[in-house]
């Protein structure tokens, strides 16, 4: 693979990449910091027939995931034929029962998944997480393959790699496809977000309107655009980038300034479609994630492709007394945490947080799921002028229209430090691109 | 069967003006096996174009937005309701019915609740529906009625804690029991014959369909009582929810008359 002459531009790349603003926000102590995303110019690549393998995989899973959201909030046949324990939905702080009887346009919920997968050593990818919320990320990997192009145009001369600059068509077609009649707009928190720059750096590509709350209105059950003379133009599709909560002070949290009021409400009447549709969480809570081969099972009748790091539920008896005989080699995490928060391994507790850990996990054993510390593959990064390895995993995207479609690319993220398994963008890590081979 | 006629007027009164605000009434009788009603008239002060729905209980609801400055928001629902129609409430939605199975927000016990049900364990009866009203009959027994020491955001566990609260607190209070007994039970809102404010009262699954019981009266729901929205605990069917710009501090006034109809 010929890509020497593009790791010379690393850092030409990233102070491009400064340059547009391509930043990743973060609150520490109460305080906004905008971080760079560091880039690494070593792409991930993944051959073609691997990625396959992976997309047959990942379609599988978004399609059952997809299944499952509908289901719940509305026959729940999955929990009346005991697959999935009822504790585990409705004790959950991802279900909302205010999503119960709404059905979103062409029954569609998660129409854009981030799916964390990892490489094993063994040469086997399993899947870490779903993110079915709102998941971020694309727009890295968009604009660093441009910033590259453009750097070194022979290195993508000489390799047959997809083309990642599709991403922006596929999400419009998304928000297309559930667009009830009107304009479509892209609704952000504003810049103190953390991924702010994804936010507009998409409305550009997509061609919609980048909007905050403040623009958007609810009149006579329709969900209008305030135009800067004043006028108001109906709104069809909202892809929203704030989460649940805060999205409707007049239907989820009172306190919210952030949302639109009644917008909801309007949804829930069929009269504006919202990617990806409130009530999502109940797919991709930590607990739930134990759950989803027996889902693809229950809906598609069809064994998964990929598989989960091997997790164990300590609200199960059985699968507590592994976790409490085998403590010393897994990691546990806490259902109610993201973002590489709530996670702890058990080999590096002392005696006594471990006494603790344990005591907290037989009091609330639905709180916790433990997983096999999987050996995953090092990926090269370049540090200075050194070539080192460092943990990466992959976020694939995945849209759903008439069918799910697996964008030919996808964020890989490393961890900074050469000890962690945590590769969380919030933890301060890097990124690359990932090339996907065309041939 | 009687018939009530009922009026629930409600009034926000702001120190400032308002210049706009954001409203969702549900306050409109429920239709069921055990009541009807009708001539239901609705009237908003300022009087704006307002639009109607139901949210996932099927509870309905009326919302909008206010662009008219004011300093006084109120709203008064009139109407009359023939109750005591079926001693059943209404058919239960399988579909729904975990929903009310496990503890949420408001009605969520804590230590004292779990011990006060440890006491009470040895003394349960059998039949689900008399552990019901077991368990009513000791709250009622053990919880003192008094106002303004709780409010609308008070949990079971705390109200628990205080021994003393409303109409809200029982039904939150009786529900978290009725959750570690095993028996679903949801929150109602209404009213109940005579001068007042408005009432909450608990309902309980049994054989295919809900029951209604109010533990601040300690009996079953009879011909005397109007119900409005159900929901898994208060915040769920709240009366009236509003967001605004400016007013200042705000007192609120609600009245509420349910008569019964004479016969000549």
């Amino acid at each position: 693979m010929r890509q020497l002459d593009l790791l010379k531009h690393t850092d030409t790349v990233n102070e491009l990449l400064a340059r547009y603003g391509v930043k990743f926000g973060i609150y520490k102590n109460n305080e906004f910091k905008e971080q760079l995303f560091p880039f690494d110019a070593i792409p991930r690549i993944i051959a073609h027939e691997e990625f396959l393998f992976l997309e047959r995989g990942l379609k599988q899973r978004v399609m059952a995931l997809n299944l499952f959201i509908k289901d719940i909030y509305s026959k729940k046949q999955i929990v009346k034929d005991g697959i999935v324990p009822e504790d585990f939905i409705f004790a959950s702080s991802g279900y909302m029962a205010e999503c119960e009887n709404a059905m979103p346009p062409r029954g569609i919920y998660a129409h854009i998944s981030g799916i964390d997968l990892v490489k094993g050593k063994d040469g086997k990818w399993y899947i870490l997480e779903d993110n079915l919320r709102v998941p971020s990320g694309a727009s890295y990997p968009m604009i660093a393959r441009e910033l590259c192009r453009r750097s070194s145009p022979d290195t993508f001369h000489d390799n047959h790699l997809e083309d990642n600059r599709n991403y922006a068509g596929l999400l419009r077609h998304t928000m297309d496809y559930v667009n009830t009649g009107g304009h479509t707009v892209i609704l952000t928190p504003g810049r103190y977000n953390a991924a702010y720059f994804e936010h507009s750096y998409l409305a550009e590509k997509t061609g919609a309107h980048l909007v905050n709350g403040a623009e958007l209105r609810v009149k006579n059950d329709r969900l209008y655009y305030v135009s800067v003379d004043g006028s108001l133009e109906p709104v069809g599709a909202v892809y929203r980038r704030i989460s649940d909560d805060y999205l409707d002070p007049m239907n989820f949290r009172p306190d919210s300034l952030i949302g639109i009021p009644h917008i909801y409400d309007v949804f829930r009447k069929g009269n504006v479609a919202l990617l990806n549709a409130p009530g999502n969480g109940v797919a991709d809570d930590k607990g739930i994630y134990y759950f989803v081969p027996k889902m693809i099972r229950y809906y598609l009748d069809e064994e998964p492709v990929l598989s989960n790091a091997p997790t164990y539920l300590p609200f199960y008896e059985e699968d507590m007394r592994y976790v409490l005989e085998n403590f010393d080699r897994l990691v546990l995490k806490d259902v109610a945490e993201a973002g590489g928060y709530g996670v702890v391994f058990g080999s590096s507790m002392s005696k006594e947080q471990k006494e603790d850990f344990i005591a907290l996990l037989k009091r609330e054993p639905r709180r916790f799921i433990a997983q096999e510390v999987i050996d995953f593959q090092d990926l090269d990064i370049m540090d200075d002028c050194f070539v080192v390895p460092r943990k990466a995993d992959l976020r694939a995207f995945v849209l759903m229209a008439e069918e799910p479609l697996v964008w030919k690319s996808g964020l890989t993220r490393f961890s900074r430090n050469p000890d962690s398994f945590i590769v969380n963008s919030s933890q301060g890590g890097g990124f690359k691109d990932t090339w996907v081979l065309s041939q | 069967m009687k018939k009530l006629t009922f009026d629930y007027y409600m009034q926000i009164d702001y120190s400032e003006t308002v210049s706009s605000c954001h409203f969702t009434i549900k306050c409109l009788p429920k239709e069921t096996l055990r009541q009807r009603a009708e001539n239901v008239k609705v009237l908003l002060s300022p009087d704006v174009p307002y639009s109607m729905g139901r949210d996932s209980f099927g509870n309905a609801q009326i919302y909008g937005w206010d662009d008219v400055a004011h300093t006084t928001f109120s709203f008064r629902i009139t109407g009359d309701v023939y109750t005591g129609l079926d001693r059943r409430e209404e058919q239960i939605d399988e579909d729904m019915l975990a929903v009310f199975r496990h503890p949420h927000g408001l009605n969520r016990a804590g230590e004292g609740l779990f011990a006060y049900h440890e006491k009470l364990a040895g003394e349960l009866p059998a039949d689900a529906y008399e552990r019901a009203l077991f368990l009513m009959h000791r709250l009622h027994e053990d919880f003192v009625y008094e106002k303004g020491c709780t409010d609308v955001g008070t949990t079971a566990a705390e109200a628990w804690e205080l021994g003393r609260g409303v109409c809200q607190d029982y039904a939150h209070i009786l529900i978290a029991l009725l959750h570690m007994v095993g028996i679903p039970a949801r929150y109602v809102t209404g009213m109940i014959s005579g001068e007042g404010a408005s009432h909450a009262w608990v309902e309980i699954a049994k054989d295919g369909f809900w029951y209604g019981i109010d533990p601040t009266n300690d009996i079953p729901v009879g011909d005397d009582y109007i119900k409005i929205g159900v929901g898994r605990d208060a915040a769920d069917c709240l009366i009236n929810r509003g967001i605004m710009h400016g007013g200042g501090s705000q007192t609120q006034t609600v009245r509420v008359s349910v008569n019964e109809e004479r016969k000549d």
